[in-house]
């Protein structure tokens, strides 16, 4: 058996231990910086925190997905539409925990983390690009989102680290993770637009953001053993 | 130059530094050293009185003063690793 057809034939148990393996690590890096948050109430923490708790929601959403895209269509479009709002704002929660310091003076407080003011721009967002793509049937909208944010973040992490790299050791990493999560999107978007979607590709990028969430996961126990 | 305004952490660490420095201080002292305003001075120090990072102290001549709690001894290690994460993650 070839390893292609071998993928293939266990795409749903291979899709499932995936989307187990990020929930997890998410779950872990939202678990990990209570504490620090807690004693803090740090904006940035809270942002950061938000990021890696909606990439959780998505994958487990999507490991939903897998199971109930089985039984109804009906079921797969809801969950697929979900899947997307989730990742969406979680990358808008990750660059906002870079950028948040230039929109928010420092006496901005808001209660909520997940609707204010400024956060309720994101969701409006994330909800236009989720909605676009369920209604066009693509994922490229998504794709094309995250591609700029991840852009953005990237070259925010590269001024980071080569302003204060040499102090602050882990902006090296932040910025590697950066330049994995846009390799990931940028691929995603060439598979699905000129690969059709080939599992064993799919895998490989798969990889890539398993590395993503590993370095982030790294740098948090890191700083919080 | 315009000077940085501090952080909520870095106030924070400012007030329970202050008080750790004097072991007891009194709260017009206290005032003066944090360089707030009276109303944020007691905002910050309703909070961490209600977190029980410090604590408030009367005597018997109705003095007020301020002691460092466990938690307070706490927060002033975590601070530089919360700081350094901060740091670290651009955040």
């Amino acid at each position: 058996m070839s390893l292609y057809s071998l993928i293939v034939e266990n795409k749903f148990i291979l899709e499932a231990f995936y989307a187990l393996i990020i929930c997890s690590i998410c779950m872990l890096i939202v678990l990990k910086t209570d504490k620090f948050y807690k004693l803090s109430l740090h904006r940035g923490i809270r942002y950061f925190r938000n990021a890696f708790f909606f990439y959780g929601v998505a994958f487990a959403v999507r490991y939903l997905f897998g199971i109930f895209s089985d039984f109804s269509l009906h079921y797969a479009f809801v969950f697929g539409m979900m899947f997307e709002y989730f990742l969406i704002m979680a990358g808008f929660f990750l660059l906002y925990s870079l950028i948040y310091r230039k929109i928010e003076s420092p006496t901005e407080y808001y209660k909520s983390s997940l609707l204010n003011p400024k956060i309720f721009v994101f969701h409006i967002m994330a909800l236009m690009i989720s909605v676009f793509g369920y209604l066009w049937q693509t994922y490229s909208f998504m794709f094309f989102s995250q591609i700029a944010v991840f852009f953005c973040a990237m070259i925010i992490s590269l001024v980071n680290h080569k302003r204060y790299g040499k102090q602050r050791k882990f902006l090296k990493f932040y910025f590697i993770a950066m330049f994995f999560g846009l390799a990931a999107w940028t691929l995603n978007l060439l598979v699905a637009l000129l690969f059709n979607w080939n599992p064993a590709l799919l895998i490989n990028i798969g990889m890539i953001n398993v590395i993503f969430f590993l370095l982030f996961l790294y740098g948090v126990i890191k700083f919080t053993k | 130059m315009v000077a940085k305004k501090r952080e909520r952490l870095d106030v924070i660490r400012d007030i329970l530094q202050t008080i750790k420095q004097n072991r007891e201080i009194k709260p017009t002292r206290l005032l003066y050293a944090s360089n707030l305003s009276p109303q944020m001075f007691k905002e910050y120090i309703n909070e961490l009185i209600s977190k029980k990072f410090i604590k408030l102290d009367i005597d018997e001549k109705e003095k007020k003063t301020f002691s460092l709690a466990k938690k307070g001894h706490d927060f002033l290690q975590e601070y530089r690793v919360i700081e350094s994460f901060i740091e670290n993650f651009g955040l």
